[in-house]
């Protein structure tokens, strides 16, 4: 158990103020409510669509690296061309769709999560479970999640998964960047299997000056535009297409940090309920304590 | 003091250029436009500001396609997981194909004056090191594969090129796949339909004829082809533009000049080209191996020759060997003029009568000039 009950009542006060200063209407703070400042050597990765070829190698290698069941690797690419939109799911992180089949070698884009600079999955935590870390991902403590999946709504691509099938302690799962390989020096699983290089890992900075450098030099193929630069106030993982991929791939979304949306979002949600502190106070109160029980049995 | 000032300038603008001269003794010798590799107008040592491999400037010594290597395996590649083996590529055949549209630079996209380099003189082995602007050589590899490969593949098939390096199925580390491209077959004659020309609808092409006949190299008219016009598996590729259609005709034909479009559009299907039927000329006896323009020698231009020899030929007693015709000529009539013998340009049968009386018995076969060797 890695959180005990005086640290949950910590979290708890602590949102109890961030609440009190949120409804005291403070923009600004509600912006930066991001808890660490970002490291300038933040990794990223730019995902080039149009060198993805599609073979779902990706797929296949982020399964494999989280000991998910990843199924024979030859049979991948044919996911791709039968037009389905897949998303990434609690049984795979990532996941590669061609936008339009009926277009040959048009656009294939693979997703995960965006590993946002400002996390509005990090800030909806009311359990302080989701961490943007140093390096740039974004990584969330199964321990501390009680699976309330605010983070789901929260998340403006949407990406958290739910284990909805697992009937004892569910978790939340999404991409975590491959946090325990880069520890280690070792790329992320997908970029280091992609074939052609579709993938490239290295410190954001430094790939947006490739990103630009690429559509500079190539301005036929490529839409003027590296997604995740501004969107929601960046995005660890940039993307490159030769169509604008907004509304297509990405909801269109403004440069302003997510967490204010999804802490609108909230407001929206709770407008006619009582104040939302108390709900949260009573719904997490009560799924913790539940969560460790079921612990607390499964022990004995 | 002012004179001491532009002397010492000299001297650091000379020593200056000194130097920069000593730097570039290698480059002075190489016929090298300097955009090739240097991106600002006056590079110096400390900012040689080098240009990102050009895609198109390869520099190297570019070799025929008969001496490109056959077949290479492709092996330096090491990913974490090891799932397949060595690649054996066709090199030779994928040298010829290349030769249809852009060469070798195709792929060489990029060499230094010299030999050719190896892929990995650039790109790094080492995923994890290399730069962001640079892929590495695994990513390099597939982007020159893919990059056409996925033309007309959709799914990109990894078992085309590798064999998986299972360990419940080999546990060899060499691919056993040599991919063996079924036998091209030439075309001998192809039909095409034009309905939209206001001439005529039927274009016969006789593929065979421009080979054999007008010795004509693939590359003379498949100069500036696209990989899907062979590999196209997909039936709404998209048909080529009328001018894209003439575009391997326009070097021999006049495609543009409307008089001209009858010679190929017809109401049906034509014959292959016959010389003996359209001019009476029949070249399949001596005449054969000739190209076109060994006889016609103007560029475009078919017609002002007649069926005599001489159009060509500037032969006389002296610098010809009769014997070549099967006859050897005995001592008198080598020394006529050939004139004497093949009257009015008749060069098949001679005359004798201007010489012998027939009533004499001089009547050709009976008595010949010479000795029938053939
Ligand atoms: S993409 Fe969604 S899950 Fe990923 S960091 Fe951003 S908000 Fe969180
Ligand atoms: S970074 Fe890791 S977890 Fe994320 S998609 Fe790639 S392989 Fe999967
Ligand atoms: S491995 Fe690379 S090329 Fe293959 S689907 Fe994933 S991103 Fe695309």
């Amino acid at each position: 158990m890695s959180q005990n009950r005086r640290d949950f009542l910590k979290t708890f006060a602590a949102i109890g103020t961030t609440a009190a200063t949120l409804t005291a209407v403070t923009p600004n703070i509600a912006k930066g409510s991001s808890r660490r400042e970002l490291s300038i050597d933040r990794k990223g990765v730019l995902v080039d669509t149009t060198v993805c070829i599609g073979c779902g190698k990706c797929e296949w290698a982020c399964k494999t690296a989280h000991n998910m069941e990843a199924g024979n690797f030859d049979d991948y690419s044919s996911q791709l061309t039968d037009g389905s939109q897949r998303r990434p799911s609690e049984n795979a992180l990532t996941v590669v769709n061609q936008i339009d089949t009926s277009i040959m070698n048009s656009d294939k884009v693979k997703l995960q999560c965006m590993h946002c600079d400002h996390p509005a999955c990090e800030s909806a935590c009311i359990v302080s479970a989701i961490t943007k870390q140093e390096n740039g991902a974004v990584t969330w403590d199964t321990d501390k999640c009680i699976g309330c999946r605010y983070c789901m709504v929260a998340c403006p691509f949407q990406i958290p998964a739910f284990e909805y099938q697992k009937a004892l302690d569910p978790k939340i799962v999404k991409c975590d960047f491959c946090y325990d390989r880069t520890k280690e020096g070792k790329l992320p699983a997908c970029v280091e299997i992609c074939p052609v290089g579709a993938l490239t890992y290295g410190t954001r900075e430094e790939l947006l000056i490739e990103a630009k450098r690429r559509i500079s030099k190539d301005p036929d193929k490529y839409f003027d535009h590296v997604f995740g630069e501004y969107e929601v106030g960046g995005t660890s993982w940039l993307y490159l297409a030769e169509n604008n991929l907004v509304n297509k791939v990405f909801p269109k979304l403004g440069t302003n940090t997510a967490p204010g949306v999804s802490e609108s979002i909230q407001h929206g949600l709770f407008a006619y309920f009582v104040p939302p502190v108390a709900l949260y106070a009573l719904l997490g109160g009560v799924m913790w304590l539940s969560k460790n029980k079921d612990k607390n049995e499964g022990g004995h | 003091m002012r004179k001491l000032f532009y002397l010492i300038l000299l001297v650091f603008l000379a020593s200056n250029l000194f130097a920069q001269n000593k730097l570039s003794k290698l480059h002075s010798k190489q016929n090298l436009d300097c955009s090739t590799c240097h991106e600002c107008e006056v590079p110096t040592k400390t900012n040689p500001c080098l240009a990102l491999c050009p895609r198109d400037k390869g520099k190297g010594t570019t070799h025929k396609v008969e001496d490109a290597p056959k077949v290479l395996e492709i092996n330096k590649i090491k990913g974490e997981k090891d799932l397949y083996g060595a690649v054996n590529f066709s090199h030779k055949i994928h040298a010829e194909m290349s030769e249809m549209a852009n060469g070798c630079v195709t792929c060489h996209h990029y060499n230094p004056p010299g030999k050719m380099v190896s892929c990995d003189f650039c790109h790094n082995t080492e995923r994890s090191e290399s730069k962001a602007n640079i892929p590495d050589l695994k990513s390099a590899y597939h982007r020159q594969c893919m990059g056409c490969h996925t033309t007309w593949e959709e799914e990109s098939r990894c078992e085309n090129c590798h064999a998986l390096n299972d360990e419940h199925k080999s546990t060899s580390t060499t691919s056993e796949i040599v991919k063996v491209h079924d036998s091209v077959t030439r075309p001998q004659t192809k039909v095409y339909e034009t309905p939209n020309t206001n001439k005529g609808k039927v274009v016969t092409f006789h593929h065979n004829d421009h080979i054999e006949l007008f010795g004509l190299e693939c590359v003379d008219c498949h100069k500036d082809e696209s990989c899907q016009s062979c590999h196209n598996q997909k039936p709404n590729f998209k048909k080529a533009e009328n001018k894209v259609q003439h575009s391997s005709c326009n070097t021999c034909h006049e495609t543009e000049d409307e008089k001209q479009c009858a010679k190929c559009h017809q109401e049906s299907e034509t014959k292959a080209f016959n010389h003996f039927a359209k001019t009476g000329f029949d070249l399949n006896k001596y005449h054969s191996k000739n190209t076109c323009s060994s006889c016609h020698k103007t560029k475009g231009s078919y017609t002002g020759l007649n069926s005599q020899c001489k159009n060509c030929h500037t032969w006389n007693n002296e610098n010809f060997k009769h014997s070549i015709t099967g006859l050897e000529l005995n001592e008198e009539h080598s020394e006529l003029d050939c004139t004497d013998c093949h009257e009015n340009n008749n060069y098949k049968k001679p005359t004798c009568t201007s010489c012998h009386d027939e009533s004499e018995g001089f009547i050709v076969p009976k008595k010949l000039p010479g000795k029938r060797i053939k």
